[in-house]
C-alpha cells in the first residue's frame, strides 16, 4: 500500500492508527538494504561478537569485540555528515579496551545494557569475568568471577523486582549474578555437557529464563523455584494438538489419557512438559507428580542435534526461535512446548560460536546470521524473504532497531553494517543540491 | 503560551461507532444505546421519536458495546470494553437514572501482540461466557457462573493468527464460536470451535468452510430456529451451517454494518461503503434454509452501525456523515427508494482540517471544518454563542427601557413598541406597509420617562411613570383610570403583569395595585426599612395572569426578599453579601423548575431555586456575566421561555437537562431588550445597543451553532484568504460507480459568504492535493494560494513527484501564476520569511520567489534540510521551524539567513508517530501522536552541553483519547479585552471523531489551583463502570504509560458545575475555598469555549 494513501486513510479514521503504524513499519522492513544514508565507523580491531541498543532511549548501540574492546555509538545523532549532509557518520562515543585499567584481557563475548537506563552496562569475556560498568565514568562498579569463558549474558527487560544477570559459560551450570549484592544469586543445574552458549529472558514474565546448552537442550527456568520446568523436545510437534469434535466426543476420558501416554512414550518420556507453571493446567489424571525440577534432570530431550547456538523469544512472548550447530532454525510455541514445524530454508550456520538472532516488529521476519550473510526469513512460512550480503566474513550478531526499522550487523570482518529502508530520494537530493548551485534561471 | 495547559471539549464526539437496541432502562422500555468513541448515550424509543435519557463520558475509547440478558433477568445489561483493555458491565438504576457498575476488570495480558484488525468482544447468546479477541493468537474467556456473576478470565490459544471476525453461534449445547480468518497465502476460511470451559481449551467445532470470498470480512450469526452464520463478502454472501450451504453473488461492495430486523433472524439490513442500504432475506421452509435474497432499499449516510428499532424505524450510525433516523416504507418513492430520512444527527467527524476565521469581523472566531468523507463530505461552520439576525434597525440614542404591547388581549401579535427615554416616551408601531413608524397612544403620558408598561386584561394597557400608574384602553387608546403617587413621593421602580402592579416609591414604600375592568385598586401598602432597587411579579404559577409571589431587591442591606401577594407578607429574606446592590430580579420557570434570578450592578448574576409554595430559596449559585449592570427579561423562542440578560456581555440563560446554561449573544453591548412578536417580524426581539434600536430574530438557543455546507465530495484541506474574501479547498470526488476505485482531485475556490464554488482547478490524473495555504512573498504585494500536491502512482510506494502550484485570485477566478515540480509529495507548506517552506517527503525545502526578466515569477529552491523519515507536519515561527515526523517525534530546525542554510537545532528522541504539531510559544511546542496522546516539548537553549541543547525536553504528557488531525491558534469565543479569560491564549484542535477541542495555556497559579480541584474531583466523580480517570488520562503508548503532567482535563473540572450542593460542599471543604469562589473560577473557564 502507498504511504500517502495510508496517511490519508488514517486522517479519515478509515485506517486505525495502530494498523497504520504497523503497515508503515512492515512496509519499511520489507525494504531493508545496506544503508545509503547511515554508517557506523567501527572502532574494533577484532570480530564483533555482540550488538545491543539501549532500552530506555533506543539511541546508544553497544558493541563487543574479540579484541577485548567495547564501544558505544549514538545512532540517532551523527558525529559528522558526508555527501552534502545526506550520509550521517556515527563514530564511537567511547571505547573501553585492553588499555583500560579494568578492561578485559581476552575477547568480549557479550555486552549488554542495564535495561532500565543507560547508566550501566555489562560486559562478559573469555577471561572468565563479567564486569558491570558505570557508563558515565567508564569504571567497573561490580565484577563477577566466573568458572570459565563467558559466552553470553542477559538481563530481563521486564524485571521490576530483581537485577539479575544470567550468564552462560563453559560450565554446565547457569549462574545468576545479582548486581544489587554483587554475589551469585542462583546456579541453575540441568544442562549436561560443554557449557551453555545462550541465555535469554522471557518477554512475558520477569521470572522465566531460557537457556540453550551445548548439549542441544533448551531449558526453561522459573528462577523462584528449583529446577527447570520445561524442556523443548524436537520430536514433539504441534500436529493434532486439538482433536476434532467428532473424535473427541467418541473417545472416552480414559482412552484420551491413553492417547496422551502413548504420545509421551513416543516423546522420549518427556512427561514433565505437561507441567508448566501457571497457564495450561495439566490435563487428564496424572497422579504421580514428581517435583518438576527433579523430573527434568532425568530428561535428555534435545531441541537440536549438537549445541544450541542462538535463542530469541518473540516480542509477544508466545514463540521461541532457536538455532543449533545442526544448522537448523526452529520456531517453538512456548506454551505447548511444541515445534511449530516451520521449515526455514537455512543453508549453513556457524557452529562454534553463539550467534545473535533478531526479529522485526510484529515478528514477521527473523534475521539469522548465515555465515557471511544475514538471512531474513518469513517467520510463519519459513521462506527466505531476503538475503543481506555485505560482510566479508562470518556474521555473529544482529540487532534490529524497532524504532527506526534498522538492522545492525557485526561480523568477523570487524565491521558494523547498517541496513535500513532504502531512501531512494537520497540520490536525488544531491541533484537538488546541484540545482541550488546551478540556478538555471541564469 | 505556557507549559501549563488546560484541555477542554468544545464540541463532543459525534462519530457513532457502535449502537445496540434492547430493554435497558426497564423491561418495557425499548432503548437505543449509542457509543461515540468516548461517550455513551442512552435513548428511549417513544412515540415522538428518540428521547435522550443519558449522555455520559467513558474513561476509555470504546472497543465493544453489547447488550445481553443474563438468565432469569427481565432486562438487559450493558457490556463495554475499552481499547486499553478495561471492561465493565453496567445496569440501569431507575431511582437515580444513573448507571450502576455490576462488574469491571482489566483483561490486558503481558503475552501476545495487540490485534491489528481491531478488538472483538462477543457474548454467548445463552450467556455462558464473554469472549474477547484482543491479542493475536489468544481468545480470552470470561465465564459467567449460574448466578450471572463473572468468574475469573482465562486465555485459550487460537492458532489462526489473522482473525477477521469471531461470533458465537446460536443454538449450540456448548458455547461455540465461528472464526473468520486469513491464512499465510491470503485465503480466507471459517472454522468453528467449541469452548470447553472445564478444560479451558477449544475443541474443534462442528463444521468449517474453506476458501471463501477474498473480501469476506463480516460474520452474522443467525438465531434459532435457523441457526448457522452468514458470511458477508465483497462479491458473495454465504449462509453456512452444519448441514446447509447457500451462496448468492452480490454487486461488488464492502459491507460496513448490519442490523437484524426480525428476532427469528430471517431478515437483515446491510449498509455498504457507498451508503447503500440493502435488505438480505434468508428464505426458508420451516427450519430448512432454501436460499438467500438481497434487495437494495435506498441511500443513507455511510453506515458504521445499523440498529433496527421497531415498526420499520432504523437508526443509522455513521462515522463519515450525519447519523440518521430513517423509516423503511413499504412502497418506493419516485426515485425508487424505500428509505425516508426522518431525522439527521450532526456529525462533524472526521475533521481532517479546519481553519479559524472571523467572517463577521466581530472578534468572534468561527471554525470552518472539512468534515465527513466520500459522498458525505461537507464544510461545517461552527460558531459559539447565539446570533441575532438583524431585520431592521433605526438610530435612537439614550434608550432607557422598551416594552411591546398588543392592540387587544386576544391579538397573537404585538403592535406597539414603547421606547422610553430620560424625559420622554415614544411609541413605535407597525404601519400598513409593515414599517415601523412613530405613533401615539393618547392615554399614555409621553413627556416623561416610562418605568414600566404591560398588557392588561380586558383590552387594557398599563403604563407606570414616576408619578402615576395609567390604565389605558388598548382599543380606544384612551385613559380609563389613573393612580397617583402620594405627593412628595415619586415612583422609583415598578413592575406589572396582566392583573397586578407592584411599585416602590422613595422611602421604602411598596404599593400593590390590582387591575380590574377600568379600575386600578390599591390593595396593599408596605413600608420597608430601606429603599427598593428592583421588583418583579412575573407569574410563574398556573395562572398566567397573576402571581402569588413578589421578588424585591433592596438597597442598604443588599438583600432580596420574597413577599406573598396580595397581602405583602415577607416570606423570605436572602442577604446577597458584598456591597453591590441588586439591579434586576426575575421570577421564572424553566423545565418546570422555578428560579429566582437576581442580577447585580457589577455584572454578576445570582440564581436560586424557588419553592413557589413556601417561597424558600435554595441552591444559590453565582456567575459572572459581564462587568456592567444587567437587566433581565424573559422571551420565547420555539415555544420555550428563556431569559435575556442585557449588559456589556449579553447572555441568554436557558435550561437543558434541568440545568441552567448560559450562552453569550454575539452582540457587543445591549442595554435593553424586549420581545417583539409582530406580524411582519414574527418571533423577533427589539434590542437597544450602542445608539441603535434593532429588530432581529434569534438563533436556536444552544451553545454551538453548526451550519452544514454539503459538498458531495470530500474537502481535505482548507484555508481562508482575507483579501479576496474566499476559501480555497483541496478536495476529491470518489466515483463509486466504476469498478476500480477512481478519484478526481480539485483545487476549488469558494465565496466566504455564500460558500459556493466560484472557481475550480482540476488536478492531473493521480495527482492529490496535499496542502494549501494563503501567503505572500517578499517584494510582491499580491496574495497567493499555494497548493502542494503529490503524484500517487499505483506502482510507487512513496510519491517521487509532486508540484507546488501558486494561484492568484483574479475576478473570482483561480489563476495559475507559477508551478514548481518537486521530487516527492508536498506534505506541508508554510509562509516563511517572505519565502515558501515546503516539506517534501524526507526533506524540508525553502523556495524563494524570484522575478524573472520577463516580469513573471517563479519559485526557486534556496536551501533544504534532510534527515527525516517523512516530514509530515511543519509549523514556523520567526526563523524557527518545527517538524512533526511520521515516526520520529518533533525536531526543531533553524534557518540561518547569512549562510542561507537550514540546520537542526534540537530534537525529541522519543519515537512518537506524529499526527499534528503546533508552536505554542518560542520555546514550547505541542504535538499529537498516533496513540491518541498529546505532549509538549521545550527547547533548552540554556543547556550546559551540546547534548542538552540538542534535546527537546518533554514537559507535558496527556492522553486525549482522540486522534488529532490539526491544531490551529485561535478561539471560538469573543475576546473581550477586560475579561480574565480574554488574556488566555488558546489553540483549537479537530479530531477524527468530530471533536473540536480547546487547549488553553494557564498562568501557573491558576494551574496549581485547578490541579488541586481536579484531584479532588477525581475522588468525588466516579467514572462510569468504575473506570479510573487518572489511568485514562495517563500518557500511553507501546513503550510506556506515565501519569499525565502539565495538562488538565477541563471536561472533568467543568463538571464541577453539575454537582449537587452537598458534593460541591465536600470539595469546597477539601479545597478550603468557598463554593461560590469555585463556581466562579470554573464558570470563567467555561467561557473559553
Amino acid at each position: 500500500m502507498q504511504t500517502w494513501k495510508q496517511i490519508r486513510d488514517r486522517e479519515d479514521g478509515k485506517l486505525p492508527s495502530r494498523t497504520f503504524a504497523n503497515r508503515i513499519k512492515s512496509n519499511r522492513i520489507s525494504d531493508l538494504q545496506l544503508s545509503n544514508h547511515k554508517e557506523i565507523v567501527s572502532s574494533h580491531k577484532g570480530s564483533i561478537n555482540s550488538l545491543q541498543i539501549d532500552f530506555s532511549e533506543r539511541r546508544y548501540l553497544l558493541s563487543a569485540a574479540s579484541d577485548s574492546s567495547v564501544a558505544v555509538y549514538d545512532i540517532q545523532r551523527a558525529t559528522n555528515y558526508e555527501g552534502g549532509g545526506v550520509i550521517s557518520k556515527h563514530s564511537s562515543l567511547f571505547v573501553v579496551d585492553k588499555q583500560h585499567e579494568s578492561g578485559h584481557k581476552y575477547a568480549v563475548s557479550s555486552a549488554i545494557w542495564y535495561p532500565i537506563d543507560t547508566g550501566l552496562f555489562i560486559t562478559a569475556s573469555y577471561d572468565h569475568h563479567i564486569n558491570v560498568w558505570d557508563t558515565n565514568t567508564t569504571k567497573v562498579v561490580v565484577n563477577f568471577k566466573m568458572p570459565g569463558k563467558v559466552y553470553k549474558t542477559a538481563m530481563s527487560t521486564l524485571a521490576t523486582s530483581h537485577m539479575l544477570i544470567a550468564a552462560g559459560t563453559e560450565d554446565v551450570q547457569v549462574r545468576l549474578c545479582d548486581i544489587a549484592s554483587g554475589a551469585f544469586a542462583h546456579t541453575l543445574s540441568g544442562h549436561r555437557a560443554d557449557g551453555v552458549m545462550n541465555v535469554e529472558w522471557s518477554t512475558s514474565s520477569e521470572w522465566v529464563l531460557i537457556t540453550g546448552g551445548c548439549d542441544g537442550a533448551i531449558r526453561f527456568w522459573d528462577i523462584r523455584r528449583a529446577g527447570c520446568f520445561r524442556l523443548l523436545d524436537q520430536s514433539r510437534t504441534q500436529l493434532g494438538r486439538r482433536p476434532p469434535i467428532l473424535k473427541h466426543s467418541a473417545i472416552t476420558k480414559d482412552s484420551s489419557t491413553k492417547l496422551r501416554t502413548a504420545q509421551k512414550k513416543h516423546a522420549n518420556g518427556g512427561g514433565s512438559k505437561q507441567l508448566p507453571i501457571g497457564r495450561v493446567p495439566s490435563k487428564g489424571p496424572m497422579k504421580q507428580r514428581l517435583h518438576p525440577g527433579m523430573l527434568s534432570t532425568q530428561d535428555r530431550a534435545t531441541a537440536h542435534y549438537g549445541a544450541v547456538t542462538g535463542l530469541k523469544v518473540t516480542e509477544d512472548g508466545m514463540y521461541l526461535l532457536s538455532t543449533g550447530s545442526d544448522s537448523r532454525l526452529r520456531l517453538w510455541d512456548v506454551e505447548s512446548s511444541c515445534d511449530t514445524l516451520v521449515n526455514y530454508e537455512t543453508v549453513r550456520l556457524q557452529t562454534s560460536k553463539p550467534i545473535q538472532l533478531a526479529t522485526a516488529q510484529d515478528s514477521a521476519l527473523v534475521f539469522v546470521p548465515c555465515m557471511r550473510t544475514v538471512k531474513a526469513f518469513d517467520m510463519w512460512s519459513g521462506n527466505t524473504y531476503t538475503t543481506l550480503g555485505g560482510h566479508y566474513e562470518c556474521v555473529n550478531a544482529c540487532w534490529f532497531n524497532q524504532q527506526d526499522q534498522e538492522l545492525y550487523t557485526g561480523g568477523n570482518d570487524r565491521q558494523i553494517l547498517v541496513w535500513s529502508p532504502s531512501r531512494s530520494i537520497a540520490d536525488q537530493m544531491d541533484e537538488g543540491a546541484n540545482e541550488d548551485q546551478d540556478n538555471w534561471s541564469s | 503560551m505556557s507549559i501549563w495547559n488546560y484541555v477542554v471539549t468544545a464540541h463532543k464526539p459525534t462519530n457513532v461507532t457502535h449502537s445496540c437496541v434492547g430493554n435497558f432502562t426497564s423491561p418495557h422500555d425499548l432503548n437505543l444505546i449509542l457509543a461515540k468513541c468516548t461517550r455513551i448515550e442512552i435513548h428511549l424509543l417513544s412515540p415522538h421519536g428518540l428521547q435522550a435519557m443519558l449522555d455520559v463520558p467513558i474513561y476509555g475509547r470504546i472497543a465493544t458495546l453489547e447488550l445481553f440478558r443474563p438468565y432469569g433477568e427481565a432486562q438487559d445489561y450493558l457490556f463495554i470494553a475499552t481499547e486499553r483493555y478495561k471492561f465493565c458491565v453496567l445496569q440501569w438504576d431507575p431511582d437515580t437514572s444513573e448507571l450502576i457498575t455490576r462488574a469491571m476488570g482489566d483483561v490486558s495480558d503481558r503475552i501476545g501482540r495487540p490485534t491489528d484488525n481491531g478488538q472483538i468482544g462477543i457474548i454467548d447468546p445463552d450467556c455462558r461466557l464473554i469472549g474477547l479477541h484482543l491479542y493475536d493468537g489468544l481468545f480470552k474467556v470470561i465465564p459467567f457462573d449460574n448466578k450471572g456473576q463473572l468468574k475469573e478470565a482465562f486465555n485459550i490459544r487460537l492458532e489462526e493468527l489473522q482473525v477477521l471476525d469471531i461470533k458465537f453461534l446460536y443454538g449450540c449445547s456448548k458455547p461455540t464460536i465461528v472464526v473468520l480468518y486469513q491464512d499465510n497465502k491470503d485465503a480466507r476460511h471459517v472454522k468453528t470451535y467449541e469452548v470447553a470451559l472445564k478444560d479451558k481449551d477449544f475443541v474443534e467445532g462442528p463444521w468449517s468452510q474453506n476458501n471463501l470470498d477474498n473480501g469476506a470480512d463480516l460474520l452474522i450469526p443467525v438465531p434459532p430456529p435457523l441457526c448457522g452464520v452468514l458470511i458477508i463478502g465483497e462479491e458473495t454472501i454465504v449462509y453456512c451451517s452444519a448441514n446447509a450451504f447457500k451462496a448468492i453473488p452480490i454487486r461488488p461492495s464492502i459491507t460496513k454494518a448490519y442490523g437484524r430486523v426480525d428476532p427469528d433472524g430471517s431478515r437483515y439490513l446491510l449498509g455498504d461503503h457507498t451508503g447503500l442500504l440493502s435488505l438480505l432475506v434468508i428464505t426458508h421452509e420451516k427450519e430448512k434454509v432454501t436460499g438467500l435474497k438481497i434487495e437494495p432499499l435506498g441511500e443513507t449516510s455511510i453506515a458504521s452501525t445499523i440498529s433496527y428499532l421497531d415498526n420499520a424505524f432504523v437508526y443509522i450510525g455513521s462515522s463519515y456523515g450525519d447519523s440518521q433516523l430513517i423509516k423503511l416504507n413499504l412502497q418506493p418513492d419516485a426515485k425508487g427508494s424505500y428509505v425516508e430520512v426522518l431525522e439527521r444527527y450532526v456529525n462533524l467527524g472526521p475533521i481532517v482540517d479546519f481553519c479559524v476565521v472571523d467572517l463577521e469581523r466581530q472578534g468572534q472566531g468561527q471554525v470552518v471544518t472539512c468534515s465527513g468523507a466520500y459522498k458525505d463530505g461537507s464544510l461545517r461552520i461552527v460558531r459559539n454563542g447565539i446570533g441575532i439576525n438583524e431585520q431592521a434597525s433605526v438610530e435612537l440614542q439614550g434608550i432607557k427601557g422598551m416594552w411591546s404591547l398588543r392592540s387587544s388581549t386576544d391579538d397573537p401579535f404585538d403592535t406597539f413598541l414603547v421606547v422610553s427615554f430620560i424625559s420622554e416616551t415614544r411609541i413605535l408601531a407597525m404601519n400598513l406597509e409593515d414599517e415601523l413608524e412613530e405613533t401615539e397612544i393618547e392615554g399614555f403620558s409621553s413627556e416623561v420617562q416610562t418605568l414600566f408598561c404591560h398588557d392588561a386584561i380586558h383590552n387594557q394597557l398599563v403604563q407606570v411613570t414616576s408619578n402615576s400608574v395609567r390604565l389605558v384602553s388598548s382599543t380606544t387608546r384612551e385613559l380609563r383610570n389613573e393612580w397617583h403617587a402620594p405627593t412628595g413621593f415619586s415612583v422609583n421602580v415598578a413592575t406589572a403583569n396582566a392583573t397586578q402592579v407592584l411599585l416602590a416609591t422613595g422611602g421604602g414604600h411598596l404599593v400593590y395595585l390590582e387591575i380590574g375592568d377600568g379600575t386600578l385598586q390599591e390593595v396593599k401598602h408596605a413600608q420597608l426599612e430601606y429603599e427598593i432597587s428592583c421588583l418583579d411579579i412575573n407569574p410563574i404559577g398556573e395562572n398566567h395572569n397573576q402571581s402569588n409571589l413578589a421578588a424585591v431587591g433592596m438597597w442598604t442591606d443588599i438583600s432580596v426578599r420574597i413577599f406573598s401577594l396580595p397581602d405583602l407578607n415577607l416570606i423570605t429574606k436572602e442577604h446577597l453579601g458584598g456591597e453591590i446592590i441588586p439591579r434586576s430580579v426575575l421570577l421564572c420557570a424553566f423545565e418546570g423548575i422555578s428560579y429566582l434570578l437576581c442580577a447585580l450592578g457589577d455584572g454578576h448574576l445570582l440564581n436560586f431555586m424557588l419553592n413557589t409554595s413556601t417561597g424558600e430559596l435554595t441552591d444559590r449559585k453565582k456567575v459572572s456575566l459581564g462587568t456592567q449592570p444587567i437587566t433581565l427579561r424573559t422571551f420565547s423562542s420555539k415555544n420555550t421561555t428563556h431569559v435575556f440578560a442585557a449588559s456589556d456581555r449579553p447572555t441568554v440563560i436557558y435550561s437543558s437537562n434541568k440545568k441552567l446554561l448560559y450562552s453569550n449573544v454575539n452582540l457587543k453591548e445591549v442595554s435593553h431588550m424586549c420581545p417583539f412578536n409582530s406580524a411582519a417580524f414574527p418571533d423577533s426581539l427589539a434590542i437597544a445597543k450602542e445608539g441603535e434600536l434593532t429588530i432581529g430574530t434569534i438563533d436556536d438557543i444552544q451553545k454551538l451553532h453548526i451550519r452544514s455546507i454539503p459538498l458531495g465530495e470530500q474537502a481535505r484541506r482548507i484555508c481562508h484568504q482575507e483579501q479576496s474574501r474566499t476559501f480555497a479547498i483541496c478536495s476529491l470526488k470518489y466515483n463509486p460507480t466504476s469498478a476500480e476505485e477512481s478519484e478526481m482531485h480539485f483545487v476549488r475556490l469558494l465565496d466566504d459568504q455564500t460558500f459556493e464554488f466560484i472557481s475550480t482547478y482540476p488536478l492531473d490524473t493521480y495527482e492529490f492535493g496535499c496542502f494549501i495555504i494563503s501567503c505572500s512573498f517578499s517584494d510582491d504585494n499580491n496574495v497567493y494560494y499555494c497548493v502542494g500536491t503529490a503524484y500517487v502512482l499505483p506502482e510507487e510506494n512513496e510519491p517521487t513527484k509532486g508540484r507546488i502550484l501558486v494561484f492568484s485570485v483574479e475576478d473570482g477566478k483561480l489563476q495559475l501564476i507559477a508551478e514548481k515540480e518537486t521530487k516527492g509529495a508536498v506534505y506541508c507548506l508554510n509562509a516563511f520569511n517572505g519565502k515558501l517552506l515546503a516539506a517534501i517527503n524526507q526533506k524540508i525545502q525553502l523556495y524563494k520567489w524570484v522575478l524573472r526578466d520577463d516580469g513573471t515569477h517563479e519559485l526557486q529552491s534556496e536551501c533544504g534540510h534532510h534527515g527525516h523519515i517523512l516530514a509530515l507536519y511543519v509549523q514556523t515561527r520567526g526563523d524557527f521551524i518545527v517538524v512533526g515526523d511520521l515516526m520520529k517525534s518533533i525536531s526543531l530546525l533553524i534557518y540561518k539567513h547569512e549562510e542561507g542554510a537550514i540546520e537542526e537545532r534540537a530534537r525529541d528522541y522519543n519515537a512518537n508517530w506524529m499526527s499534528a504539531v503546533e508552536i505554542l510559544d518560542d520555546d514550547i511546542y505541542l504535538g499529537a501522536e498516533n496513540n491518541f496522546n498529546l505532549f509538549t516539548v521545550r527547547k533548552n537553549s540554556e543547556g550546559a552541553t551540546d547534548e542538552e541543547r540538542g534535546r527537546l525536553e518533554v514537559v507535558g504528557e496527556y492522553h486525549l483519547g482522540e486522534f488529532v488531525n490539526r491544531f490551529r491558534h485561535g478561539s471560538l469565543v469573543m475576546r473581550l479585552p477586560d475579561s480574565d479569560v480574554g488574556q488566555i491564549p488558546t489553540v483549537i484542535f479537530g479530531t477524527i471523531n468530530g471533536v473540536i477541542g480547546v487547549i488553553a495555556s494557564l498562568p501557573n497559579e491558576q494551574y496549581v489551583f485547578l490541579e488541586k480541584l481536579q484531584s479532588n474531583l477525581r475522588k468525588v466523580i466516579k467514572g462510569v463502570g468504575g473506570l479510573n480517570h487518572e489511568q485514562w488520562r495517563s500518557f500511553n503508548n507501546e513503550k510506556k504509560t506515565v501519569d499525565a503532567r502539565n495538562f488538565l482535563d477541563g471536561d472533568l473540572i467543568e463538571s464541577f458545575l453539575d454537582l449537587n450542593r452537598s458534593k460541591m460542599d465536600d470539595i469546597s471543604k477539601a479545597m478550603d475555598v468557598s463554593v461560590e469562589e469555585l463556581c466562579k473560577r470554573v464558570e470563567e473557564l467555561t467561557r473559553l469555549h
